[in-house]
C-alpha cells in the first residue's frame, strides 16, 4: 500500500530539513567566528578537559620561566658586585706589597692608611648592595643591612623581641653568652597557656622559626613577676617579665626572637634564598655574605678584619705585620673568585633550563592549537557547501502549498 | 414497484451524500488542527438504497501507544537537555576565565610574591587574586544551587500540570461515557476521542503511566506502579511535599500526604527534573564543593605555617562565610584579617622575612591533594569539566535520537490519521457526482409520476 502524504507531512519535511540545515551552518559559523574547535565542554569532553591541563602546564612553564629570569638577574649583579669587589682586593694587595718593602717610610705608610680606608668604605657599601629592595649579600635576612662598619670582637646575643600580635605585653629581654659560631635566629613560639597554673609550653627554633629542634619546654610565669627560660640553645636565654602589664596573659601562638652573633662585622645568616625553576626543582640563586666575605660557616677569610688589620698596621708602619698580611688578602682575593665563579655555574644552570622552558612553552603552544584550535580552510568549505544547501531548501520550501490538486480543479 | 419508492431511494442517496460531503468539509477545515483524525463515512447498502452505517475516525490505537512512549523519552531528555545546558555554561572556560585560569594566577601570585616578601604591590595581587577566586568558586556554587532550585520549581509546576491533565481526561471520560460510546459513532464522539488521544500525549510527556482503553470507550490511566490517576469521571491529584532535611519537594498523593512516590516516576519531564535536582547537579556540586573545602585546608594548613611582616605566626587564609560552618564552595572567602592589612599574609617560613613559605605555597599545585591522593587540583577540576561535558553530549545526543524517532512515529500518525487535502477534493468530486446522479433520480421519478399521471388523467 501506499503510503498517504498529507500537507502537514509535506509542511513538517521541510520545515524540519531546513532547521537541521540551519543548525548545522550556525554550528560551522560558531566555529569560524571563534576560530576553535571546542566552544563548550560538550563539543568535545576529553579534549576539553585535556585543553584545561594543558593550559596549567603552560601556565607553570611561564612562571618558572619568569623565576628562572630574576634568578638571572641576581645573579649578573652579585657577579658584577663580587667582581667589583675582586678589584678593591687586587688594590689592596698591591698597597701591601709596595708598603711591605724596606723603602717605604712611616708618613708614606700612614697616607696610604687613608687609601685602605676608602677601600674599606667603598668594600661595605658594595656588601650592602640591594637589588629590588632585597639585599644581596644578607642570607636570608634580606630586610637588613648584612655588614656593620663596627666590629664585634666576641659572640653577641641581640635584643629579644616579640611578634607584633602577641598576647603577652609584658617584657622580654635576652641575656647569656653566645657559644654558637655563625649567625643564627632563635625563635620561642609559646604552644600551651595553662592560665590557673601560669605555666607556659613552648617549642625553640634555631633557624628562625623554620623548624623545631626542642618541643615542649616549659616555664612558669608568676603574675607580677619575671621567670628566666633557661638555656634555650647555645647560651640564651630569654627571660619574661610582667610587671607593669595590665592582663599578662599568654596565648598558643606568641613568637618571641632574638638574633644571636658570632664575632666580626656580618649580621646576615648563612642561608641561600631559593625558588622553583621546575616541579620539584628547587634552585638557590643567592650567595651569603658568610660565604664571600667571612670566615664563618662556608667562608675562609674575614675580609673586614683583613683590610682594617692592614690599615692599623699601616698606620702603625709595622713592616713586618703589612708583609704577613700579603698572603691573607690573596687568600681573600682567591675567596671572592671562588664565589664569583659560582655565580657563574648557576648563572649556566639557569640558561640550560631557559632553554627547556622555552621548548616546553613551544611545545605546550602547539599541543593546545591542535586539540582547541579550527582548521579555517576546512570549515570555510564546509560552510559553502552549507550555504549551497541551506539555498536548496529555501528554495522548496517556498513552493509549499504552490502544487496542489486545486491548481487544477476549474 | 412505483416512483414513490425511486423517491425514497434518491431521498436516502441524497441525505447520505449530503453527509458524506459535509463530513469532507469538516475534514477540509481541519486540516491544520493538530491532533485531527480524519473522518469517512461509511456507506452501507439497505434492502434497497444506502444510508451512513457511521461515521468512522481513523486513527492507530497501537501508534498511540508507540508515540506515548515517544513522548515520554523526549519529555525526559528535552527537561535534561535544558538543566545540563546551563550548567554548562556556569562550567564553559574555553574562552578562559574560570577557575582553572584563576587558580593558575593564584599559585602564580604567591611565587611573584616569594620573590620580593615584602613587596607591597605583590602582596595586594596575592589578596586580589585570591578574593576573585574564591568569589568564582562562590559564583559556581550558587549557579548549581539555582538550577537545582528552578528544577524543584518545576517539579511543582509540573505536578500542577499532571492534575490539570488528569482531571481533562476524567472529564472527557465522562462525556464520552454520557454519549453512550462507540456504539453511536458520531462526530462529537470522534473530537471527542481526538482530545483524548492529545491529552494522553501531552501527559506522557511528563509522566509515564500504563492506560487501559475500556469497552465505553473511557480510559483508566495508572501510574507504572498500579496506583490509579484517573478512571470514569473519578481523578486522584498529585501534590507536592516540602521533605523535612532538604526542604525540596517529594511527589505524593493528595491524599496520601506520607506515602513518597518519587521513585514511581520512572520516565518523562517529572522524573527528569527530580533526577537533576537529586542526582545530576548534587554530584556536580558535591564534586565542587569537595574541591573548595580541600584547597582552603590545603592553603591554610601551608598558611598557618608562615610568618607575616611582623613575625606573626600567619592565621587562616580561607574561611567559609556561614555559621554554622559549612564546607560549600558558595560560602568561601579570603579572610577578613587579610583583606584589611596585606601584611598579614605569611610569605617567609622563618622571622626574618625570607619568602620561604610563598615558595612552598605555590608547590601546592603539584600536589596530589585529590581523588584519595591521586590528583592534583587542576587535574580533578578539569575531569569535573570533562564529566560535564560528557553529561550533556550524552544527553543532546539522546534529544536528537527522541526527537528523530517522534517525527518518524508522528509522520506515520499523519499518514493514517492526517487530512490530504487532494484526497479530499477528490472525494469531494466522488460525493458530488453520486449527489448530482441522485437529484437525477428525483427528476427520473418526477418523470415516470406525470408520465403515470399523464395516463390516468
Amino acid at each position: 500500500m501506499v503510503m498517504r502524504v498529507t500537507e502537514n507531512i509535506k509542511f513538517n519535511t521541510i520545515v524540519d530539513n531546513m532547521f537541521r540545515t540551519q543548525d548545522s551552518y550556525n554550528k560551522l559559523v560558531e566555529k569560524i567566528t571563534s576560530l576553535k574547535e571546542i566552544n563548550r565542554p560538550s563539543d568535545d569532553p576529553i579534549g576539553a578537559s585535556r585543553v584545561l591541563n594543558l593550559r596549567e602546564s603552560k601556565a607553570s612553564v611561564e612562571q618558572y620561566s619568569r623565576n628562572i629570569d630574576r634568578g638571572e638577574s641576581w645573579l649578573t649583579i652579585t657577579e658584577s658586585k663580587l667582581s667589583s669587589a675582586g678589584d678593591l682586593l687586587v688594590k689592596a694587595r698591591e698597597v701591601a706589597i709596595a708598603q711591605s718593602t724596606a723603602t717605604s717610610s712611616a708618613e708614606a705608610r700612614n697616607s696610604e692608611a687613608e687609601t685602605v680606608q676608602q677601600l674599606i668604605n667603598e668594600m661595605l657599601t658594595l656588601a650592602n648592595s640591594k637589588y629590588d629592595e632585597r639585599y644581596l649579600f644578607a642570607g636570608t635576612k634580606t630586610g637588613e643591612a648584612p655588614f656593620s662598619s663596627s666590629e664585634r670582637s666576641a659572640t653577641e646575643i641581640g635584643t629579644a623581641a616579640a611578634a607584633g600580635g602577641n598576647t603577652f605585653d609584658g617584657t622580654v629581654t635576652s641575656s647569656g653568652t653566645y657559644t654558637g659560631d655563625v649567625n643564627k635566629t632563635y625563635v620561642v613560639k609559646i604552644t600551651g597557656w595553662d592560665g590557673g597554673a601560669r605555666t607556659a609550653t613552648y617549642s625553640v627554633s634555631a633557624d628562625g622559626g623554620a623548624s623545631w629542634v626542642a618541643t615542649g619546654q616549659t616555664f612558669d610565669l608568676p603574675a607580677g613577676g619575671s621567670v628566666a627560660t633557661g638555656d634555650i640553645g647555645d647560651g640564651i636565654i630569654l627571660t619574661f617579665d610582667d610587671t607593669g602589664a595590665a592582663d599578662p596573659e599568654l596565648a598558643a601562638g606568641d613568637i618571641f626572637y632574638v638574633n644571636a652573633f658570632a664575632a666580626g662585622h656580618y649580621n646576615g645568616n648563612g642561608g641561600e634564598l631559593s625558588m622553583n625553576i621546575g616541579e620539584g626543582a628547587p634552585f638557590a640563586y643567592s650567595i651569603s655574605g658568610e660565604a664571600a666575605f667571612t670566615d664563618k660557616g662556608a667562608g675562609n677569610v674575614e675580609i673586614f678584619d683583613v683590610l682594617t688589620s692592614l690599615k692599623d698596621a699601616l698606620e702603625n708602619n709595622d713592616q713586618n705585620g703589612i708583609m704577613a698580611l700579603i698572603d691573607d688578602l690573596k687568600a681573600a682575593s682567591d675567596q671572592i673568585s671562588k664565589n664569583i665563579s659560582r655565580c657563574g655555574t648557576r648563572a649556566n644552570r639557569l640558561e640550560i633550563a631557559q632553554g627547556n622552558m622555552a621548548d616546553m612553552e613551544l611545545n605546550l603552544t602547539g599541543l593546545i592549537s591542535g586539540v582547541e584550535d579550527a582548521d579555517i580552510s576546512e570549515i570555510i568549505t564546509k560552510l559553502s557547501m552549507k550555504e549551497l544547501t541551506l539555498q536548496a531548501s529555501y528554495n522548496v520550501a517556498s513552493k509549499i502549498g504552490n502544487l496542489t490538486i486545486l491548481n487544477f480543479l476549474r | 414497484m412505483s416512483g414513490i419508492d425511486i423517491l425514497n431511494i434518491a431521498r436516502d442517496s441524497l441525505l447520505s451524500h449530503q453527509t458524506a460531503i459535509n463530513l469532507t468539509g469538516t475534514n477540509i477545515a481541519n486540516v491544520d488542527t493538530p491532533g485531527y483524525s480524519r473522518q469517512r463515512a461509511v456507506f452501507s447498502a439497505l434492502v434497497q438504497s444506502v444510508e451512513i452505517a457511521g461515521i468512522e475516525r481513523i486513527y492507530d490505537q497501537f501508534l498511540g501507544v508507540q508515540i506515548n512512549e515517544q513522548a515520554n523519552n523526549l519529555g525526559d531528555s528535552e527537561a535534561k537537555k535544558d538543566a545540563l545546558g546551563r550548567i554548562e555554561t556556569v562550567f564553559n572556560e574555553t574562552a578562559g576565565g574560570g577557575i582553572n585560569e584563576l587558580l593558575n594566577e593564584f599559585w602564580s601570585a604567591w611565587n611573584d610574591l616569594s620573590a620580593n616578601p615584602s613587596g607591597q604591590a605583590e602582596r595586594v595581587t596575592v589578596a586580589s587574586v585570591s578574593q576573585s577566586l574564591a568569589s568564582l568558586f562562590r559564583s559556581y556554587g550558587d549557579d548549581l544551587l539555582a538550577v537545582q532550585d528552578e528544577a524543584n520549581t518545576r517539579v511543582s509546576s509540573l505536578v500542577d500540570q499532571v492534575n490539570s491533565y488528569v482531571s481533562d481526561i476524567a472529564d472527557i471520560n465522562d462525556r464520552i461515557m454520557q454519549s453512550g460510546g462507540s456504539a453511536t459513532n458520531s462526530p462529537d464522539l470522534n473530537s471527542l476521542k481526538d482530545s483524548q488521544e492529545n491529552l494522553l500525549s501531552a501527559l506522557a510527556e511528563i509522566v509515564d503511566f500504563h492506560y487501559v482503553t475500556n469497552a465505553d470507550d473511557s480510559v483508566s490511566v495508572f501510574l507504572s506502579s498500579g496506583m490509579p490517576l484517573a478512571d470514569g469521571n473519578r481523578h486522584w491529584d498529585l501534590d507536592v511535599v516540602a521533605d523535612d532535611q532538604t526542604a525540596l519537594y517529594n511527589v505524593v498523593f493528595e491524599d496520601d500526604p506520607t506515602v513518597v512516590i518519587n521513585s514511581s516516576l520512572t520516565k518523562g519531564s517529572l522524573a527528569a527534573f527530580l533526577e537533576i535536582r537529586d542526582t545530576t547537579v548534587a554530584g556536580y556540586l558535591e564534586s565542587l564543593n569537595t574541591l573548595a573545602a580541600s584547597l582552603v585546608a590545603e592553603v591554610n594548613t601551608q598558611h598557618r605555617l608562615g610568618y607575616d611582616t611582623n613575625q606573626d605566626l600567619g592565621g587562616d587564609f580561607f574561611f567559609f562565610d556561614v555559621d554554622p560552618e559549612v564546607q560549600e564552595a558558595r560560602y568561601m572567602k579570603v579572610s577578613a584579617d587579610i583583606i584589611a592589612d596585606v601584611n598579614k599574609i605569611a610569605a617567609s617560613a622563618t622571622v626574618n622575612g625570607d619568602g620561604g613559605n610563598a615558595v612552598t605555597m605555590s608547590e601546592i599545585k603539584d600536589e596530589l591533594t585529590m581523588n584519595s591522593g591521586t590528583s592534583t587540583f587542576s587535574a580533578y577540576y578539569s575531569s569535573l569539566v570533562g564529566q560535564i561535558g560528557q553529561d550533556v553530549a550524552y544527553v543532546n545526543r539522546s534529544f536528537d535520537h527522541h526527537t528523530d524517532l517522534m517525527t518518524q512515529l508522528t509522520n506515520k500518525r499523519e499518514a493514517i490519521s492526517g487530512v490530504s487535502i487532494d484526497e479530499e477534493m477528490m472525494n469531494l468530486i466522488r460525493y458530488q457526482t453520486g449527489y448530482n446522479a441522485s437529484a437525477k433520480l428525483f427528476v427520473a421519478a418526477e418523470e415516470l409520476t406525470d408520465t403515470l399521471m399523464s395516463l390516468v388523467g
